[in-house]
């Protein structure tokens, strides 16, 4: 077929991943590369030392090569995780949150901890921490369920690979209620 | 990314035989097909999706859109295709084709690819040129794999309802020629397939395949209109009206559950996308 079974209902992790590292990221690079036209636009020059933005795919793979060091965006740090945490367990709304936080911390926390722990600071209490910010938040969703109704539901906040956890049963769900729905009026009205 | 092109590689072998029909149904007269499909040699079957000439593309608007109101965003062709690309996988109907922005995207592809072959050629080539060589090779894939996987959502969808796409007038104002004519094609041989294995045993009154029968769902299968979406709204939306009592205005960032046909308007104008 066409579509594999598995891609059907929904998208996959790494897909996600896919699409979040064409995200640009600020890196230091070690090498010197010349200004590159690529598909989504021109990039570098990379001149060590100076900053540069490049997609974060770029930044990995430069950074398995130990030809960059990857800045930690500003989210990325253990202050931001833990007052959000904080507002998370406090607060009954979702916290804000970058919309791709979840696939853009997995790929640099992977590379950081295979190669050198030196960019993102201490790598273990953040690991931590987003863990905990994704079982608060599962928690919520979890709630949310039975406000499911035939209409709508407003998921304000919510972060891409959470919706794409909750989306097979939320989808299932309210299809179920939709069709309830027309049935009845449908009797209603012979 | 690594299972990424692992499957685009799976992909592109089953691909081929997906789209052999498709391949010669798009050659048939159409000089700009010849002109792409004679320099490429492994991406000629994306370019036949995408190659159905300027004047069938202006057609292939949907008729309720008028193609000035869609609003578009100042975005790089790559994330309007990734834009697409999502909204199509999640969408339960046919979206309209990209026709325009797919043929210059894979021309695009294909220049880079013939620049990366150029300057392999080159035998001294430093160790800064290797890692920039790699790094536009790698994008190449990366583009690739996007386009592969958004040509054959919407494969899979036009095989699934090619029987309804050849009775329905509408849903054929959004598909290329290359798509209706593997559509028709599917919708025939499958025919041919039932009648012969089966069908023409039974007695008259039961061998159509287009009955409507009480209690049972038609035989003929459309899209679920009312299946739920996630929404995402890149900009302000116009309220929304559910039935009498319930209207949505949706701020831009807003995300929300809710059945397609109530946002289908508000997706063919770029006010949201589908995540």
């Amino acid at each position: 077929m066409s579509l594999p079974q598995s891609l059907r209902t929904s998208v996959t992790p790494p897909e996600l991943e896919l699409i979040a590292s064409q995200q640009l990221i600020e890196i230091i690079p070690l090498i010197a590369i010349e200004k590159t036209a690529f598909i989504s636009g021109a990039f570098g020059p990379l001149q060590p030392p100076r900053k540069a933005q490049i997609p974060l795919w770029m930044a990995i793979n430069l950074k398995l090569k130990k030809k960059c060091h990857i800045v930690a965006p500003e989210w990325l740090s253990v202050e931001f995780l833990q007052s959000r945490l904080d507002e998370e367990i406090n607060e009954p709304g979702f916290s804000k949150l970058p919309f791709r936080y979840a696939e853009v911390s997995k790929l640099l926390l992977d590379v950081q901890v295979t190669f050198a722990p030196d960019d993102i600071q201490s790598t273990d209490k953040i690991r931590y921490l987003l863990k905990d910010l994704r079982e608060a938040r599962q928690a919520k969703s979890r709630e949310g369920v039975d406000q499911i109704n035939r209409g709508e539901l407003s998921l304000s906040n919510l972060c891409s690979m959470e919706i794409n956890e909750i989306r097979p049963f939320f989808v299932h769900a309210m299809g179920i209620l939709t069709h309830l729905h027309r049935d009845a009026s449908a009797e209603d009205q012979p | 990314m690594s299972r990424s092109s692992v499957s685009a590689m799976n992909w592109e072998a089953q691909f081929k035989s997906d789209t052999s029909t498709l391949i010669q149904s798009g050659k048939n007269g159409k000089s700009r097909t010849g002109a792409l499909a004679l320099d490429s040699d492994n991406e000629d079957q994306d370019i036949t999706m995408a190659s159905a000439s300027e004047s069938d593309s202006a057609r292939a608007r949907p008729v309720s859109v008028a193609p000035e109101l869609y609003i578009q965003d100042d975005e790089s062709p790559l994330s309007q295709l990734t834009k697409h690309w999502m909204n199509e996988r999640h969408a339960p109907d046919i979206l309209p084709a990209q026709e325009e922005l797919l043929a210059s995207l894979l021309d695009h592809i294909r220049r880079q690819s013939e620049a990366v072959q150029l300057l392999r050629g080159e035998p001294s080539a430093s160790e800064e040129e290797h890692i920039r060589i790699m790094l536009v090779q790698m994008e190449v894939e990366r583009v690739k794999f996007i386009v592969r996987s958004y040509v054959r959502t919407r494969l899979f969808k036009i095989e699934k309802f090619a029987r309804f796409i050849m009775t329905d007038a509408t849903i054929q104002t959004r598909i290329t020629t290359a798509e209706r004519a593997h559509a028709s094609r599917h919708a025939h041989l499958t025919d041919r397939h039932f009648h012969n294995s089966v069908l023409q045993s039974l007695p008259e009154t039961q061998s159509h395949l287009d009955d409507t029968p009480i209690f049972m769902p038609p035989m003929i299968t459309k899209p679920d209109e009312s299946r739920p979406v996630f929404v995402h709204a890149l900009r302000d939306c116009p309220p929304i009206r559910f039935h009498e009592d319930l209207t949505l205005e949706m701020k831009r960032g807003h995300i929300s559950l809710m059945p397609f046909s109530f946002i289908e308007q508000l997706l063919l104008r770029g006010y949201v996308e589908l995540i």
